[in-house]
């Protein structure tokens, strides 16, 4: 036997120094990076994700089923809670991925064009990470470069406005140099919406509303679908009124928990832990009376419900029928008056598989962000700059689509935020936005204190704003420190 | 030159002695005695003859002017001389200067195990045997002198020399012996594999003399011993609209009338079942001078108890030796198939498998719906998705298979009398395939699977070895000389693939019928090892004896700065009854021997190829046109800086003889320090990895003594012999990480918080719960449970829960407040075995047990829970209420909202138990009465395996003996649990 008895070559995977040669690798290295948003523990986007974005509204009830999701929607949480801990370690897996690209595109040797949008692509998915990020947790730590020696596994964490600096600057730059269309992944658009959306979150109105007006127009034409519940069904994805979305179908293995492998299901169990046990779901969450109660403060022209509340909800009204039976054959589990219907398969008779086979998998797109959004997010920035009357036709662009009469003419500052918050609560109810928005208007403690939502005496105003920094960090990174509410 | 003829007898006995090795010492000529104890051979006069046999003390003999001679051979004493074998070699018990630790064939009785490894439980000091369930079948979990590592804590086994992954396909019938060689002394030769031990099988060689055929049967039937005893229809409807009221819910539809519901179905009898085996072996061996041979065949056919389950064993062995002049050439081939039919590990819901499935199953519902696809009815509405366990055995087949290979070859050339050079050749391989069938059903409302799937595995382990050694022995007067040099070589290969279709036609379960492609993967590792080794043994005057050894690995896990590893040994040891000035009489204390050593072994069980970063393939998205987009990029870091992870033992023993040898002790205090523990340290989750890498990063500490001691006298016409192990090992954490690092493990119910942590300063795996206080009797204590700042403790309590003690004083009951509850680990563990011999009866009795650990019953918390809809312990029909207060169960109610469900001290119990595991009663038919039938020997007996425990232990058994992580051990997980059987059987045992 030589010495080379004892040099072997890992035959089943390539390492990174053969990886980083093709546009094809950079491709790779993308999918694995926007396939964390949907992750089943941790992408925001993924059932835990979308438990916790929702869980602490005072629109949202989760029962204590998995104790970890009971204790963040009753503010009972503490630091080692798993479901924060995993969405704070997968947005950290995604910059890694991202920081990655970054580092590595140009080992490729790609035209100088297509090299700049797939930097730009890598930035919009690490500064939507640092915006889960900074939006949960506050002060973090920032990360822009791929660990080389064991000593960058720790990192200390930035001051809030520095991250939310980092978020700017990574979606300025995306939107740049992204294409104005890229079915199904970042664009410009998204880009330029998302580095609106996170002006609005710092309250920087004049910038936010430059950007957000700027989507108003050529080379972009964003509108709303006619039919408000086209955003929450399989067959209407990617639509006239989608900037970005999480792509989800079943065309990957069975197993939702496979991990990351060609196992994974390449949808997401949402819906089926939203659903009724009648169909066996796991009847995990319930949406709060104060939702449904508000769903019915304004009727239409014609003088009916909301037509959001009926893609939204399914609740005791005549001929109701949810996953093809009457609604007398379910049972409302939780003393609310109703169940979610947006999001889920409601067509089929349960939500037992998906159409290839995947174990309970949906493969409706999560919406990240809609053109909706868009126009309420650029009329707060307006109303919030004074100018009340440059808000009225993006906010009655979305009244209108729910067949709301015409709002009256010179409301004030006030009035007109009211009327914002209105929209924004019923109009994105289970779209994870409600406590955000609640918490950028500092009426968390407010809303929750006038709500039926359990747990709300819990709620302590400034600390629960933020989730712990999970303890996990803070035990294997002596340089971390907790957030000072949390101490 | 003349030629001359002797006899050799037995001392006392004058029979003659068979077999006995005559050597003209200094030569290789030599000659070996018949079964009249006769032989012959060529001597010149004044040659030393070396007359030696198994058993007996050696003699040299001066051959004079006679032409016929006849030696006297003396019994050896207690079996000091017996030969152990050791790495590479024998030596003479008397000259070991290691920790071994040896069992006989003669002592791995049938008992109705039907493997190796459960015969072993309890009868090697210093050598946990732990159950892996009571899975027809089942592996053990084998750990010598406690866990000095996180990653696999196996012991290197060898069969005939071979390395294999396990011995549970070896047949008890087919043993000679096994030696377990637990300090580094013994164990160095072997080095970089031998830090957890080595455990040496060494199969049945044939003797010189006629063919002997052996025939051994053996027929039981095995039963459950403990049934959880979980509440019927009524009652669990009583108290889920307890529940269901105290938290101002609705009651479930289901348990509207208690009164009409009855007893409902009990899942428990449904899926278990008495369950029948049968184990036969055949074997035959003789010899002549020259060559020696053996063979046998197994067959095992065991039922389990949970019905469906079962595992079938075939086999064939067979063994050889040849000397001729100077040259000795031998082999030795195990072939064995298994067949497995496994019970599902749960379909997705929160049940688990079968056996929790069948505690957890709410009694209202019914097994069978004829109308349903599939045959089957089960849990529907709103209730947790247990699935029925019944379903889960009848529809889907999981069968795996596995065909061995273990092969061996050697040669051994005499160069000079004293050098022999040995080749030797060893060749293991084992094809897995494993097929999951599953049927198209609808059970209930909550379980449905739209077409019959399949999914198949299989996976291939390969192992080569060559091993090049010369041996030097010598006699220079009263010195004894012995040393060893050698080149190894071994390359191991891993090859695994695994594909899945959906959608097959009714009754086929061939992929080729598959529609749907659901999952196909595939992959394969390599790893290889060269090694040097060396060991130098030296006595004089069998009063002083001392052992040296090394070996150097390299290992191509390793990057190659970091590949190699030095092993070092050193051992002594005092005969100090040989002394002159040893004046005590063989009547009080015939022997007395101290034995010490030191050593450094090494462990590389970690990933092949760690030290590269790799990009992960098949981490796919979806594209725009909902479409699969194929994703790879690296998740993980690489450990390109990791090191060998070296143990360093060391060793005092003591061996003893007293009263004639009828009394033997042997003593051991060992200390184990293991460094460089290659080790998954969690690092920040900020760093962003997928999983935590392998570091260097920690420090573990073993101590422990061990003991074993036998005696063996005759009263009149009774002969008996009692054997006691005791052994008592602690293990501690010095250092994991950078020091504030914590390794959480042991998830106990399917959503609950893990139970065990792993730190510096503490155990392995030490149970780190939130302690439970009692129960709230009043509003009153609630409201008067502060924190410092005055905020209520636990604000959603209500009278009834579970008052938990905020042990940090931060107001707030969190993970924060965990304390070190105890420990998995024994603190000793002890065997008893009586042999009975009178006229022609023998009565054998086994008893063993722990004491001092504890396990912590994760079927319990689900059970005790009363949060959820599913059935529940019996315990809870005394639920506090306001007019039930004298109890420890908390009240109940659905969602918890104080958590009285949470993992806490609650459910960790005392994990001590005292097992009556074996009882077997044998008759051997006497001589007279069979040499008619021209039968040599028959015995038949009856056995009885697991005849009772006692233990406070609430769960099915309390030797759980998880076989995953090692984190996880002492806790008990309803989803992974198969109950052990008590066994009855009996066998005959027949020889011609």
């Amino acid at each position: 036997c030589s010495r080379d008895t004892l040099d072997l070559t890992n035959p089943n995977q390539i390492t990174t120094e053969t990886f980083w040669k093709t546009e094809s690798d950079v491709k790779s290295a993308l999918a694995g990076t926007y396939g964390l948003f949907k992750n089943v523990n941790g992408g925001l986007w993924g059932v835990r994700g979308v438990e916790l974005s929702n869980g602490r509204g005072d629109d949202f009830f989760i029962r204590n089923d998995v104790a970890a999701l009971y204790q963040l929607s009753t503010f009972t949480n503490t630091p080692d809670n798993g479901v924060s801990e995993g969405v704070y370690n997968v947005c950290y897996r995604a910059i890694f991925r991202a920081n990655q690209i970054l580092e590595n595109v140009s080992k490729v040797g790609l035209e100088a064009d297509k090299e700049k949008a797939y930097i730009a692509e890598a930035k919009f998915l690490r500064g939507l990470n640092y915006f889960i990020l900074v939006t949960n947790f506050g002060d973090v730590a920032i990360r822009t470069k791929v660990p080389v020696v064991t000593d960058d596994y720790f990192v200390a964490k930035s001051p809030e406005k520095d991250v939310w600096a980092q978020v700017i600057k990574d979606f300025t730059e995306a939107a740049a140099d992204l294409p104005v269309t890229n079915y199904g992944r970042a664009t410009k658009g998204a880009a330029l919406g998302m580095l609106g959306k996170a002006y609005v979150y710092t309250k920087d109105y004049v910038n936010a509303a430059t950007i957000l007006q700027s989507l108003t127009m050529a080379p972009f034409n964003y509108s709303l679908t006619a039919n408000y519940e086209d955003n929450f069904k399989e067959d209407t994805e990617n639509n006239s009124e989608s900037l970005f979305e999480i792509q989800l179908s079943d065309v990957g293995g069975t197993n939702p928990w496979a991990g990351e492998n060609a196992n994974e299901t390449l949808g997401v169990t949402t819906a089926q832990e939203f659903a009724p046990g009648e169909v066996a779901g796991w009847f995990e969450v319930s949406p709060t009376d104060k939702l449904f109660n508000e769903f019915q403060k304004e009727k239409t022209t014609t003088n009916e419900l909301d037509p959001r509340m009926y893609a939204t909800l399914i609740w005791d009204y005549p001929g109701a029928t949810f996953y093809n039976k009457p609604f007398t054959a379910f049972k409302l589990q939780f003393g609310f008056k109703s169940m979610f219907k947006k999001y889920q398969n409601y067509t089929q008779n349960n939500e037992l598989k998906g159409s290839k086979g995947g174990d309970y998998t949906s493969s409706i797109n999560e919406r990240v962000l809609r053109y909706a959004d868009i126009e309420l997010l650029l009329a707060e920035a307006l109303t919030m700059q004074g100018r009340t009357g440059d808000a009225y036709s993006y906010l009655q662009d979305v009244r209108s689509r729910a067949k709301l009469g015409l709002l009256a003419n010179g409301l004030g500052q006030d009035a007109m935020m009211a009327e914002i918050r209105h929209q924004r609560m019923i109009e994105f109810a289970r779209e994870g936005q409600r406590f955000y928005d609640l918490k950028r208007w500092g009426l968390l403690q407010q809303e929750i204190t006038n709500s039926d939502k359990v747990g709300k005496q819990y709620f302590v105003n400034g600390k629960h704003d933020y989730f712990p920094i999970p303890q996990s960090e803070i035990t294997t990174n002596a340089k971390m420190e907790q957030n000072e509410r949390w101490k | 030159q003349k030629k001359i003829t002797g006899k050799v007898t037995e001392d006392g006995t004058s029979q003659p002695v068979f077999g006995a090795s005559i050597q003209v010492k200094g030569t290789t000529r030599g000659a070996i005695t018949d079964e009249k104890g006769q032989f012959s051979l060529s001597v010149n006069p004044g040659d030393k003859l070396l007359v030696s046999s198994m058993e007996f003390e050696s003699q040299e003999v001066t051959v004079g002017a006679e032409n016929t001679i006849h030696i006297v051979l003396k019994k050896s004493t207690a079996g000091l001389n017996e030969v152990v074998i050791i790495g590479y070699g024998t030596v003479k018990k008397k000259d070991l200067t290691g920790s071994i630790a040896t069992l006989k064939g003669g002592d791995i009785k049938t008992e109705g195990a039907s493997n190796v490894s459960r015969a072993l439980q309890g009868k090697l000091a210093g050598v946990t045997v732990e159950a892996a369930g009571g899975d027809p079948g089942a592996g053990m979990r084998i750990l010598v002198r406690g866990v000095g590592t996180f990653n696999n804590a196996n012991p290197l086994y060898l069969v005939d020399g071979v390395q294999v992954n396990n011995i549970n396909n070896i047949a008890p019938g087919d043993i000679e012996s096994m030696d377990v060689l637990k300090d580094a002394s013994a164990a160095a030769i072997y080095g970089s594999r031998a830090a957890n031990g080595v455990v040496l099988v060494t199969t049945k060689s044939g003797k010189n003399g006629p063919p002997v055929i052996q025939f051994n049967a053996n027929f039981g039937s095995q039963k459950l011993i403990k049934k959880y005893d979980v509440l019927n229809a009524q009652e669990w409807a009583t108290v889920s609209n307890m529940a269901h009221d105290n938290a101002g819910l609705a009651r479930l539809d289901i348990a509207a009338n208690p009164n009409q519901l009855g007893a409902g179905t009990d899942w428990q009898d449904a899926i278990y079942r008495t369950a029948m085996m049968q184990q036969y072996n055949l074997s035959v061996s003789g010899g002549t001078e020259h060559t020696r041979y053996s063979f046998s065949g197994q067959y095992n056919d065991q039922d389990g108890i949970v019905d469906v389950t079962g595992y079938k064993r075939y086999g064939i062995r067979e063994k050889t030796e040849t000397t001729k002049g100077r040259l000795k050439v031998g082999q030795s081939l195990i072939l064995t198939r298994e067949n497995w039919t496994k019970m599902p590990g749960g379909w997705g819901g929160q049940g688990g498998n079968p056996v929790g499935s069948a505690v957890k199953m709410i009694p209202v519902f019914n097994i069978y719906d004829e109308n349903a696809i599939g045959g089957y009815s089960g849990a529907s509405g709103p209730v947790v998705n247990v699935a029925n366990p019944v379903a889960q055995l009848h529809l889907e087949d999981i069968t795996t298979n596995v065909t061995s290979i273990i092969a061996n070859a050697f040669a051994e050339l005499t160069i000079l009398p004293e050098l022999k050079y040995k080749f030797n050749l060893g060749y293991t391989d084992a094809f897995i395939s494993h097929k999951d069938y599953t049927r198209r059903y609808e059970v209930g409302g909550l379980f449905a699977n739209p077409t019959n799937n399949l999914a198949q595995a299989s996976n291939r382990y390969n192992l080569v070895m060559a091993e090049n050694t010369l041996n030097y022995a010598k006699d220079f007067g009263k010195h004894s000389f012995q040393a060893l040099a050698g080149y190894a070589y071994q390359k191991y290969v891993r090859d695994s693939s695994a594909s899945a279709k959906n959608d097959l036609a009714d009754g086929i379960s061939e992929l080729d019928n598959g529609a749907i492609i659901s999952a196909v993967s595939g992959n394969k590792l390599v790893s290889t090892l060269v090694s040097l080794l060396g060991r130098v043994i030296y006595s004089y005057d069998n009063r002083y004896l001392l052992t040296a050894s090394f070996r150097r690995d390299g290992s191509s896990r390793f990057a190659p700065a970091y590949r190699y590893g030095n092993f070092p040994s050193i051992a002594a040891g005092w005969n100090i009854s040989n002394e002159k000035f040893w004046s005590l009489s063989p009547a009080s204390v015939s022997m007395l021997k101290l034995r010490g050593s030191y050593g450094i072994l090494g462990n590389q069980e970690f990933d092949d190829y760690g030290y590269a970063a790799v990009i992960n393939s098949n981490i796919n998205y979806v594209n725009g046109n909902q479409s699969k987009w194929f994703g790879a990029i690296q998740t993980t870091y690489a450990s390109p800086y990791l090191k060998w992870e070296n143990t360093e033992t060391v060793d005092v023993g003591i061996d003893a003889a007293f009263l004639h040898d009828k009394l033997t002790l042997t003593a051991d205090y060992f200390r184990k320090n293991t460094t460089d523990l290659l080790l998954k340290v969690p690092i920040p989750g900020s760093a962003g990895s997928a999983a935590d890498p392998f570091v260097n990063g920690g420090n573990i500490l073993n101590k422990g003594v061990e003991m074993g001691i036998g005696y063996n006298d005759k009263v009149g016409a009774v002969s008996y012999s009692v054997r006691g192990t005791f052994s008592s090992i602690k293990n501690k954490v010095l250092a994991l990480g950078t020091g504030t690092q914590q390794i959480a493990g042991g998830q106990p119910t399917h959503h609950g918080a893990d139970a065990t942590l792993t730190q510096a300063g503490g155990e392995i795996a030490a149970f780190y719960l939130i302690k439970s206080l009692g129960i709230f009797q009043s509003q009153e204590e609630i409201d008067a449970y502060k924190g410092k700042d005055g905020q209520l403790i636990q604000p959603s309590a209500k009278p009834g829960d579970i008052k938990f003690f905020d042990a940090n004083g931060d107001g707030t009951i969190s993970n924060a407040d965990r304390l070190d509850m105890g420990s998995s680990f024994p603190s000793f563990e002890y065997g008893l075995g009586i042999n009975l011999n009178a006229y022609n009866f023998d009565l054998n009795l086994f008893l063993q047990g722990t004491q001092g650990n504890k396990i912590y019953n994760g079927l319990r918390q689900d059970l005790e829970g009363m949060n959820l809809e599913y059935n529940y312990a019996r315990t809870t029909l005394n639920a506090w209420t306001p007019t039930n207060t004298n109890t420890d169960m908390p009240r109940a109610v659905i969602d918890d909202p104080n958590f009285n469900a949470r993992t806490s001290s609650r459910f960790l119990e005392n994990g001590s138990y005292f097992r009556f595991k074996t009882l077997q009663l044998g008759y051997t038919v006497p001589t007279r009465l069979l040499e008619r039938a021209k039968i040599s020997s028959l015995r038949a007996y009856l056995s009885a395996d697991n005849l009772f425990t006692i233990t406070k232990y609430k769960g099915f058994n309390p030797d759980i003996g998880r076989s995953g992580s090692i984190l996880d051990r002492g806790v008990d997980f309803g989803h992974v649990s198969y109950p052990l059987a008590r066994t009855l059987s009996v066998g005959i045992q027949l020889s011609l």
